[in-house]
């Protein structure tokens, strides 16, 4: 009978940190179970009283905190502070952590110069061993520097913009900048190549590199950054690719490739607009066709059903490629959609309420439900019945359109 | 749609938990972290940074949450704790306390308890080997055992516990014979059916996940100051309420008329509302089956349609982008869309977890950005999948390990997609995840890397989130999170389009029902007790609206409770209450006391439920009885006596006017005032002279003492602790046969009606020619005078107050079948289903729960 609740509730006997967490036979921890425990256990070992204390304290901090009480809060955490005098090595070793956590701090709250000493002490904190942890703390610390240094850099460009050529300062500013560019890069390098989200260092690097012209090195950043297959895929790393290869005027090739690895990682984003410019003005016929595809997949997602461009371009595509006799691609996008699209966009609910808050997006909607689902359909003719001294021209266009191209009984 | 500009810094580490060595970085994704980069600073970083994110808080308008409806007509009670079943021995070998299942005393006092059920199938088995009646030797067959002249030897011996009692050879053979097979058989069943039964109570109490999403919900009227408030009721929460609340502003809510009732056939685990292109609908998610109404606009539900889920349902979820279309999940691992149009599509199946090996059944699923696409999780990780691909494809989206950096032990409780809120989302594409340390925000379309984390420290597992929209045009959308224990936490959710999701503010803690205590009126200890027991039952559902119209944003928050109380605040935003100032004490009003009274007068009025276990209770109404005839004249234990015969608190009038100061009264007792003298001799400390005394005086042989007499219920043994007999505990070790024998034994038919029922049970199951037999046996036991008193029994010395069970009326409810479940919602609710009536089956027979 013990063996059973030896089996049931094992307790993390040599981790001292996770003393909250008992475990259950599942091997999910339960914060709360050290409450019940508490309440019933009378043997075992009792915490350190030191420990103790802290916890107790711990915990009347946060309480405070999450009632707003701040004076009593801050009251606590004098009190708190003594756990610096904790022996423990573990925790010493979390030192650059908070020392870190305490930098980042100061650096969303403008206080630049601080958090640069603060970094400067956690860069040079040694605990024990160097251990690979700690080289990723140093390497993420030494980043936020170079960081620091490229707001530094950056102010001086500003200046610099401001200064005549020709000026003796001019000289001067931009030889310091020199110097803090080689800095930061020094420093912004190193993490880059570790796998994870580095958005504001790669920025800063790649805006660094493009204003002495290494232009090379930017697009090895950049391409790293986003093909790597360690790095999470990040929808950043290919836009600020494009971005970077619109800067140089790469060839649209190159641009469709990139964004068609965007297109495949976040659909509905806002630069698949722009994608399907590129490859409706793109000479090969299976861009022309990936181009409607964007189209659809953008207005599949809840967030863009109002975007009155994608509708727009989507009802002038469609004309156009039923023009072009491509009917095959318009139905192989269709049967996938045409089960859930009518309900989801081409209700008389929205027909209604389309028409009420906006509409031009209406008529767009109309003649984009008139093409996909003919004449008969509850927001085509909706929006048809309807007498709008403006529009009036508009909605005869959309009709004499949609009896001419609709996909339902394209033989009459 | 926007994407994030500029992400957070994150470490991105593969894999599970504990294997790499990488510091814990998740403090730089925690919230308030928006970092601007110096091209975007000089000029934009003004403009863009909200004006409101330092300072935002909702502040209540009272201490704590009031009720909104009077308490229902069931009694309720909190059934099993967790201190019920931990063991409370020291462990000098453990280096830390720790929680044991104390499955030793549990089944020992079953076996003492409910011999009968333990022992019953087993004495049915040897029954044929057994002779209960007739001549000698009548049967040929030499297996069968006469229990007639079995008995004869035992006459007049109490072998048991006594080392040197005198055993027949008949009796050594049978102990010999039968003693392993009584022995073992019933303890190895009875263990493995208790093993299993204890280990599902104790993971339900750790964690009851049966409520995930939550039971109550609010679907908005025809106004914004009016709606309908949609829960379960009832001890089983098998009636479905729908209950009109109008919430003036400026004021309290208040509930219109009566609700509407739809009686289900289960017990409703989950309510989901949702209104899609203006039509509103409305699931419901009981264990086995779910169910869809459409709400009209005057508020009348129409059923749609109801779905059988053979395996269990564990999630129900509504589509905010097509009206009728739901995801249902299955204990099997099953996913479904479900349409009343087009019926049930399966579109996952995976038995197995996402990412280890878990053995929860536990199943959640919703909708995403796109309306194709669903989430589905478990307690290892959340995967998306879209149900028009091939089956089994997906993409992870959050991982249970090292890429969320999340800690050993740490699983999914819930996942809600929180783009739906409202016309024009703002977060059309995050995803909620909360596991019982921390929240995660997750962009579908950044999989495994969390935009967002916080460690909630809720203290109960949060199984409700509630995301609303913002309170005013530019305000960061309020997002709540509530525990199982009724906690309560507010947070600020800001960011949208090109900036990152961020906490705008500090999160905030609100008041729980337990905080109301101090609304309502003292009471005496055991209402007192009552009370604080119902505030403290656990949260079963959230809802939370904010009425549009009203000039100065408020949010109006409902709570249901387990007991099926609907408890309500309201709070006000404080816009920029600025960095020195502390949140205002809120204070209760006359009001709502005065509502608080009303609440309370009502709940004391429903009857409590039967206790579970009740401690043992000395009856003092024979007693009592007796004394009436003395005829005794002073008011003060005239009044004692009419207090204790009515079972209610001793007031001061009851003792008559007695000085108010000074030691306490000491009434002359009349000299044969038993009960006074007794008191006093308490009082005064010389119980054991008066109990001397006493014994001496009642040994005549006129005032033979009474058999004592002891019933439990049946359902009260495995909550039931070593308490109970704690007249005894301290002296005798803690199971002595002799203890339970004077019931664990049947009594001869000369006994009062009561004990005529438990003879017809003993008798029960034996054909009818046997059972007078089997009467004339039990006649010949030895009866409990017979027993040399203080040497085996240690209870012999309570003669004069003879213990029985505090509430009678349960012997005839418990002992007349197999313990009916006990009284909770689960097992009157699980009786009153129908078609889950397998699953009845299947957990009766085991041992009382």
């Amino acid at each position: 009978m013990s063996d059973f609740s030896e089996e049931l509730i094992r307790s993390k006997t040599e981790d001292d940190q996770e003393e909250s967490c008992v475990f259950s036979g599942t091997g999910m921890s339960f914060p709360w179970l050290q409450k019940y425990i508490g309440t019933v256990a009378t043997g075992g070992k009792k915490e350190k009283d030191f420990a103790q204390t802290t916890n107790a304290c711990l915990s009347f901090i946060q309480e405070a905190l999450l009632k707003h009480r701040w004076q009593k809060a801050a009251e606590f955490m004098h009190s708190y502070f003594q756990i610096l005098e904790d022996s423990d090595s573990h925790k010493r070793q979390a030192a650059p952590e908070i020392s870190l956590q305490h930098a980042l701090y100061l650096l969303h709250h403008g206080m630049l110069e601080d958090a640069n000493r603060n970094l400067s002490h956690a860069e040079t904190w040694r605990y024990g061993e160097k251990s690979s942890s700690q080289e990723v703390l140093i390497n993420l610390i030494q980043a936020y520097k170079g960081l620091l240094q490229y707001y530094t850099w950056s102010k001086k460009k500003m200046e610099l913009s401001t200064l005549d050529e020709d000026d003796y300062a001019y000289n001067t500013a931009s030889q310091n900048m020199l110097n803090h560019s080689w800095k930061t890069s020094v420093n912004l390098c190193a993490l880059i190549q570790t796998p994870g989200v580095w958005d504001p260092f790669v920025k800063s690097y790649v805006e660094m590199l493009e204003f002495y012209g290494d232009q090379d090195g930017a697009r090895e950043v950049l391409t790293n950054y986003a093909y790597d297959e360690k790095f999470p895929s990040n929808p950043n790393a290919h836009i600020y690719l494009y971005n970077f290869l619109k800067r140089e005027k790469a060839p649209r090739e190159k641009l469709i490739s990139v964004l068609k690895i965007l297109y495949q990682i976040v659909p509905s984003h806002k630069l698949m607009l722009e994608f399907h410019r590129l490859l409706r003005k793109s000479e090969k016929e299976d861009h022309h066709k990936l181009g409607l595809e964007v189209l659809f997949g953008v207005l599949d997602f809840a967030g863009c059903t109002k975007n009155i461009t994608a509708w727009k371009y989507l009802g002038k595509y469609l004309r156009q490629t039923l023009v072009g006799n491509h009917l095959a691609w318009v139905q192989e996008e269709w049967n996938s959609r045409k089960n859930w699209w009518p309900s989801f966009h081409f209700s008389s609910f929205w027909a209604k309420s389309d028409w009420k808050e906006d509409k031009a997006l209406a008529c767009e909607k109309a003649l984009v439900a008139g093409i996909l689902l003919g004449k008969g359909c509850r927001y085509f003719r909706f929006i048809s019945k309807q007498d709008d001294q403006v529009l009036r021209k508009k909605i005869k266009r959309i009709k004499k359109s949609v009896k001419k191209h609709s996909i339902v009984n394209p033989g009459l | 749609m926007d994407f994030p500009s500029s992400l957070r810094p994150t470490l991105f580490v593969t894999g599970p938990l504990g294997l790499s060595n990488v510091p814990d970085m998740s403090f730089m994704c925690s919230w308030r972290d928006a970092l601007t980069l110096p091209e975007s600073l000089p000029e934009n970083s003004k403009n863009e940074a909200p004006p409101l994110a330092t300072g935002l808080l909702w502040e209540p308008e009272t201490p704590g949450p009031l009720p909104l409806l009077p308490p229902g007509p069931d009694p309720w009670d909190p059934g099993v704790t967790a201190q019920d079943l931990l063991f409370r021995g020291a462990f000098p070998f453990r280096r830390k306390p720790q929680a044991v299942l104390d499955v030793t005393e549990q089944l020992s006092r079953f076996l003492w308890d409910h011999g009968d059920i333990a022992f019953a199938p087993l004495g049915k088995l040897m029954l044929e080997n057994f002779k209960l009646e007739g001549a000698r030797s009548r049967s040929k067959k030499k297996t069968v055992v006469s229990v007639k002249s079995l008995l004869q030897d035992l006459g007049g011996h109490q072998p048991w516990g006594c080392p040197w009692a005198f055993l027949s050879y008949r009796q050594r053979r049978f102990s010999i014979v039968g003693g392993p097979v009584l022995g073992k058989s019933v303890a190895s069943l009875l263990g493995e059916l208790l093993h299993e039964e204890l280990a599902m109570r104790w993971e339900q109490l750790l964690l009851d996940d049966a409520f995930t999403g939550g039971a109550l919900a609010w679907v908005p009227g025809g106004t914004p100051q009016v709606g309908q408030l949609v829960y379960p009721a009832g001890g089983a929460l098998d009636t479905l309420c729908f209950q009109e609340v109008s919430l003036p502003p400026g004021g309290d809510p208040q509930a219109l008329g009566d609700p509407g009732h739809i009686q289900l056939r289960g017990p409703v685990r989950q309510v989901v509302t949702r209104t899609v292109q203006g039509e509103s609908l409305l699931a419901v998610r009981s264990d086995y089956h779910c169910a869809l109404w459409k709400v009209s606009k005057q508020g009348r539900a129409a059923p749609l349609q109801v779905l059988q889920v053979g395996k269990g349902a564990t999630g129900i979820s509504l589509s905010p982008h097509l009206p009728g279309e739901l995801a249902v999940c299955s204990r099997s691992g099953a996913v479904c869309l479900w349409t009343p149009q087009d019926g049930l599509q399966q579109v996952y199946k995976d038995p197995e977890t996402l990412v280890f090996c878990d053995p929860s059944p536990w199943r959640w699923a919703d909708f995403t950005a796109h309306p194709r696409v669903l989430t589905v999780g478990d307690r290892t990780g959340v995967k998306i999948i879209d149900t028009q691909g091939p089956p089994g494809c997906g993409l992870l989206l959050f991982r249970g390990g090292a890429e969320a950096a999340c800690r050993q032990g740490e699983r999914v409780l819930l996942s809600q997609y929180l783009g739906e809120c409202g016309a024009e989302p703002r977060l059309p594409t995050l995803q909620l995840i909360c596991t019982q340390f921390s929240l995660y925000l997750v962009d579908e379309r950044l999989p495994l890397v969390p935009m967002l984390k916080w460690d909630h420290d809720l203290p109960s597992a949060p199984l409700w989130a509630q995301l609303l929209p913002p309170p005013c045009p530019g305000y960061p959308q309020p997002l709540l999170l509530g525990g199982q224990g009724g906690h309560l936490q507010l947070l600020h959710l800001a960011g949208e389009g090109a900036s990152a999701p961020r906490l705008a503010g500090p999160p905030q803690s609100l008041p729980s029902s337990s905080d109301s205590l101090s609304a309502f009126p003292l009471l005496e200890p055991k209402s007192q007790w009552r009370l604080q027991e119902r505030l403290k039952a656990p949260t079963i559902g959230l809802a939370a609206t904010i009425p549009s119209s009203a000039s100065k944003p408020v949010l109006s928050l409902f709570q249901l409770s387990a007991a099926g109380d609907v408890f309500h605040q309201h709070l006000h935003l404080q816009a920029d209450p600025g960095p020195h100032s502390r949140a205002p004490a809120a204070s209760w009003t006359p009001q709502a006391t005065a509502c608080c009274s009303r609440w309370l007068k009502a709940l004391l009025d429903v009857p409590p439920t039967p206790p579970v276990w009740a401690a043992p209770t000395f009856s003092h109404r024979r007693l009592l009885g007796c004394m009436e005839q003395r005829k005794v004249e002073q008011k003060g234990p005239e009044g004692l006596r009419a207090a204790m015969a009515a079972g209610r608190l001793l007031r001061q009038k009851d003792l008559g006017s007695l000085p108010s100061a000074g030691p306490p009264p000491a009434p002359e007792p009349g000299p044969e005032d038993e009960l006074s003298a007794r008191l006093e001799a308490a009082w005064e400390g010389r119980m054991a002279a008066w109990w001397e005394r006493q014994q001496g005086r009642s040994s005549g042989p006129g005032r033979q003492p009474k058999r004592r007499k002891r019933r439990t219920q049946l359902s009260s043994t495995f909550s039931s602790l070593s308490g109970r007999l704690d007249l005894s505990d301290a002296t005798s070790p803690p199971h002595s046969p002799d203890r339970a024998s004077p019931e664990a034994r049947p009594r001869p038919p000369v006994t009062p009606p009561s004990q005529e029922l438990t003879q017809e049970l003993w008798a029960r199951g034996v054909p009818s020619e046997r059972q007078q037999t089997l009467r004339d046996y039990m006649a010949r036991l030895p009866l409990q005078e017979d027993t040399p008193r203080g040497v085996c029994s240690p209870l012999s010395g309570t003669s004069s107050s003879r213990a029985t069970p505090s509430r009678p009326q349960t012997l005839q409810d418990g002992t007349a079948e197999l313990p009916p479940g006990r009284n909770t919602r689960r097992g009157a609710a699980v009786s009153s289903s129908q078609t889950s009536r397998q699953q009845v089956l299947r957990k009766k027979p085991r041992m009382g729960f």
